[in-house]
């Protein structure tokens, strides 16, 4: 009887501290994803549309534009997003450390890059990987290259801007969550095993990764739909160019809805393209966390 | 019911905020202007704006500086939501973005040929803005196509402003391979994302990316063909160099680093900024293509126009306004002409003062009666409806081209880019 | 020893690195601000004097103390909604598990990847039916209630000590108190680094505010920075003074909640 009681308070008591999160999710999500599921199925020019069936999945299947903001996607989303991700750790753990010094200042200069606008950063890495910016002058006058890299006009380098660009961004966002957490570990453990003679790539790997696990899932699934979603540095840059070459799904469906014939409803269907990818990463996930459970 | 009822709430909002008092809304009209160039389009705009006012006190201007990016996504969301909130009553839309508004929004436009007579402006320009029968454009600026060079650079290599005059592409790059050799110039500059070069060529020849309506006219078109051939050989002999947006573009003639700029005449007042050129610039007609049937030394780059959006509450003093002033008002366009290097499409404009004038900036050179001789002999061409869409497919290709790649296979790309986008 | 100071030399060198990266754009930003954009664009690295005419023209095109008034208004309003209802939500989805809510978390996870272009029309749509276009409710409201923050939250609250809650019912205290005074001060740092994300995004909001705010008094910095940046001829010191304005909000909220940092690592260290 008590426990009864118990469970309907947990009940109430966890309806109601997710409830205005629920609502206000209700209101402003669901009914635009309906409609944007709704709109997947029709074609037609801007204000023009009809019913048009599975004529959008058809589209898809023949698109040879998405196939490569696809590619790009995945390409971007395999450099960088290890890179970042192992260089916040590399961060975070080297300022975790007490008796580094200049502990503050280095913390506050690598935080610095993520509190600039996706806006500002993105024009200053255009005019600093411009032609005759300022990267390619430092590189001539150390005499590293002889004629300037064609950053922003060669597809190749211009992947390797945006990949610059956005490690640059969010390595210290991605460090902020590691740092808070690694408040959270308990610096015994670390005292422990150094006792033991535990060399520190081993803590490292032992005690450090897996204490921060759900933080780096969590900021892997976060860079996961942030490069899916990749856009405003994308068009603030390079605009997909050049030759598509850093033309990725975001900027691609932005295109679709406002740079070409207005097409929305093959735009909802290219964003759903995004959630079933989200959603089979997640599934792929699901099932490794769920095999290593049982192999423990 | 429902609307009006929306309607007296919207009005007893704006008067309980007190933003504007009824009395005053009643008599005057306020015309609210989207443009987005802030020594060029806006100032002329203005300039319109306060000539109207000062016949007609009532009704006052409000313009905006407003990208044309932030044009596409403001105008293009309201108008699929359906809500009128906060759309301007006029605004200037790039020439060949137009006919995807008219398509996609029909009724969002007001027809101006309704109530203007469109055989005063030039052809290619009222053809552009026309849909179903009717023009939805008053037609603003051309984008008329000029060979702009250094004079001197030229000499130094040995040639003079006649060897530039009614050439064609072929010999250019002949020239230009001297210029660079004795000069150290390359010939011109270029964004690899911006297929403005290849649209001046192709067009000089009256062809377009797409043709008899919307049929793509990629593969079997001689002009695009040889137009890409020719970037090619311009970018595989070094005359080109590379720039990644608008500023370095300009930056590159505006510091004197290379040696022309094939451009629309729009481009004259971003010349002319630089005091210290005046008198090494000169203007010849766009060199021909060789060997591809048609072919001119006259071409058009960009250009836009003005709309009047249809929810607009001041539809007949807008109307009224660019009738009275921009499609009458020979002065005006003298004046826009002289401070910000406008060319209308007014094609009585012509015959004003000001476009005699010779300019000494260009070597004493009567430049715009040049151009405007050969707006006269821009041939026409159907942008269609999917030329943002043919223009992307372009833009992708042209990093290989440059690069060497083959000219057959980047057509069959660009041909199977643009129809897989054209649904 | 001489292997630990070798190491010791490493990591020095590696940081050092990564500052310098880290800094060089933002004294990029710096001098751009007091040079002429012709300069900005071949690459000048030292400081001119342009700086006082790059500031009377962008007083000249814009009311700076209006969009700064509005960009912090927004930012302000959206944290403290956002915290609140978004840790919330997470500590309600961690602490009271429900099969029925973990399905609800696990759509919410999807639909935190669908692209925001996908749903601004009918966002818009809704908006304007309520008559709410062109007013700040509009750009807070559909932000408050942030999946990702909610997820963060849950992450977070994966780390908080159930024996504390236990003593605390123990106590008497209910789940709303526990919430306020347990769980809050608890909890310090991570309301810290998710107040700086919170208020970042707000500020440097862009695609939604540009669609709603439609008159020139209602515009936020961000606004005005892509305007400059838009335009035909932009004017590079310009943005850059822009940008470095802009800058310096998000930069002192960081400096002054990093401390909150700095005291959970002292508190650690004890």
């Amino acid at each position: 009887m008590a426990q009864t009681r118990l469970d309907r308070n947990e009940q109430i008591n966890g309806w109601a501290f997710v409830m205005p999160a629920l609502v206000l999710l209700g209101i402003f999500m669901i009914y635009p994803i309906l409609w944007s599921l709704w709109m997947s199925f029709q074609v037609g020019r801007g204000n023009n549309f009809s019913f048009g069936g599975l004529a959008n999945i058809q589209r898809l299947a023949n698109d040879a534009l998405l196939v490569q903001a696809l590619t790009n996607t995945i390409i971007f989303f395999i450099i960088q997003v290890p890179i970042m991700i192992v260089l916040a750790l590399l961060f975070a753990v080297a300022l975790n450390d007490a008796t580094l010094r200049f502990r503050g200042l280095f913390r506050t200069i690598l935080f610095l890059p993520c509190v600039t606008s996706l806006i500002a950063y993105s024009s200053l890495f255009k005019s600093m990987f411009s032609n005759d910016g300022i990267i390619n002058q430092a590189l001539m006058s150390l005499h590293l290259v002889s004629a300037p890299i064609p950053w922003l006009t060669d597809p190749f380098w211009a992947k390797v801007v945006i990949i610059s660009a956005i490690t640059w961004r969010w390595t210290g966002y991605n460090m902020i969550f590691y740092l808070a957490a690694l408040q959270n570990v308990d610096k015994s453990i670390y005292e422990a095993a150094r006792i033991d003679g535990i060399p520190g790539w081993a803590r490292f790997w032992n005690i450090t990764v897996p204490m921060l696990k759900p933080v780096i899932l969590f900021t892997t699934i976060l860079s996961t739909i942030g490069t899916l979603q990749l856009f405003d540095e994308i068009n603030n840059i390079t605009q997909g160019g050049p030759g598509n070459g850093t033309m990725t799904l975001s900027m691609y469906i932005y295109n679709l809805t406002f740079r070409m014939m207005p097409s929305f409803g093959y735009s909802a269907t290219v964003s759903w393209v995004i959630v079933a990818i989200v959603a089979v990463l997640s599934i792929i996930q699901f099932m490794i966390a769920r095999d290593r459970r049982r192999g423990a | 019911m429902t609307r009006n009822v929306m309607r007296w709430t919207r009005t007893l909002a704006i008067a309980l905020t007190g933003i504007s008092m009824a009395s005053v809304a009643a008599a005057a009209a306020e015309l609210t202007v989207w443009c987005w160039d802030p020594n060029f389009n806006i100032p002329a705009m203005a300039d319109a704006g306060a000539r109207y006012t000062a016949a007609h006190p009532d009704t006052t201007f409000n313009i905006n500086n407003v990208s044309q990016d932030e044009i596409n996504q403001k105008l293009q969301t309201q108008l699929l939501a359906g809500v009128s909130d906060g759309l301007p009553d006029i605004v200037l839309i790039q020439d060949d973005n137009i006919q995807r508004f008219l398509q996609s929004f029909p009724g969002s436009f007001v027809p101006l040929s309704d109530s203007i007579d469109m055989s005063k402006f030039a052809d290619y320009k009222v053809a552009a803005a026309t849909y179903e029968g009717k023009s939805y454009s008053l037609p603003f600026d051309s984008g008329v196509t000029g060979l702009f060079y250094r004079s001197d650079y030229l000499e130094e290599a040995g040639y003079k402003p006649e060897d530039v005059q009614d050439i064609t592409w072929n010999r250019l790059i002949e020239i230009g391979k001297d210029v660079l050799e004795k000069t150290g110039h390359q010939l011109i500059d270029m964004d690899y994302n911006d297929d403005g070069q290849i649209i001046m060529m192709m067009q000089s020849t009256g062809q377009w990316y797409l043709k008899d309506g919307n049929e793509p006219n990629i593969i079997d078109n001689p002009a695009l063909k040889a137009s890409l051939e020719t970037f090619q050989a311009m970018a595989q002999s070094g005359l080109i160099k590379p720039v990644s947006d608008w500023t370095g573009y300009t930056g590159a003639f505006t510091s004197g680093e290379v040696a022309m700029v094939p451009q629309g005449v729009w481009i004259t007042g971003t010349i002319k900024s630089m005091p210290d050129q005046a008198g090494k610039w000169r203007v010849a007609p766009l060199p021909a293509l060789d060997g591809v049937d048609g072919a001119t030394h006259y071409s058009n780059n960009g250009g836009s126009s003005w709309y009047v959006l249809a929810s607009s509450e001041h539809q007949d003093e807008a109307i009224d306004f660019l009738k009275t002033v921009w499609a009458e008002d020979v002065d005006f366009y003298q004046g826009i002409l002289v401070n910000q290097g406008a060319v209308g499409s007014l094609l009585a404009a012509r015959d004003g003062d000001a476009y005699k004038a010779s300019d000494p900036f260009f070597n004493d050179e009567p430049v715009w009666q040049n151009f405007s001789d050969w707006l006269a002999q821009v041939p026409a061409v159907d942008y269609g409806t999917f030329t943002p869409e043919a223009r992307l497919a372009v833009r992708a290709q042209l990093p290989n081209i440059a690069n060497g790649g083959d000219i057959d296979q980047a057509l069959q790309a660009i041909d199977a880019q643009l129809r897989q986008q054209m649904q | 020893m001489s292997l630990y100071m070798l190491r010791r030399t490493g990591v020095y060198l590696f940081l050092s690195l990564a500052a310098f990266l880290s800094v060089f754009p933002f004294f990029w930003m710096a001098v751009g601000a007091t040079n002429k954009s012709t300069e900005i664009i071949t690459g000048k690295m030292t400081p001119g004097s342009n700086l006082v005419v790059n500031f009377q023209t962008l007083l000249s095109q814009v009311d700076l103390w209006r969009v700064f008034g509005n960009s912090f208004l927004i930012a302000i309003v959206s944290t403290i909604l956002t915290l609140a209802v978004s840790s919330l939500a997470g500590y309600g989805f961690e602490i009271f598990r429900s099969r029925v809510r973990e399905r609800i978390f696990q759509l919410l996870l999807l639909f935190l990847s669908i692209p925001f272009a996908a749903l601004m029309v009918p966002l818009f749509v809704m908006i304007s039916r309520a008559q709410l276009t062109n007013t700040f409710t509009a750009v807070i409201l559909p932000t408050i209630a942030s999946i990702f923050i909610l997820f963060y939250f849950r992450q977070a609250t994966k780390a908080f000590p159930s024996e504390l809650r236990d003593a605390a019912r123990v106590d008497g205290l209910k789940e709303w108190q526990i919430f306020l005074f347990v769980y809050m001060p608890t909890m310090r740092s991570t309301y810290a680094a998710a107040t700086i994300i919170v208020f970042m995004n707000a500020w440097n909001n862009y695609l939604w505010p540009l669609i709603v705010l439609q008159t020139p008094e209602n515009k936020t910095i961000t606004l005005v920075i892509s305007a400059l940046t838009a335009a035909y001829t932009p004017d590079y010191g310009v943005i850059l003074l822009t940008t470095v304005l802009a800058t310096l909000p998000t930069l002192v909220i960081f400096f002054v909640l990093q401390r909150q940092f700095v005291q959970g690592m002292l508190g650690a260290v004890k």
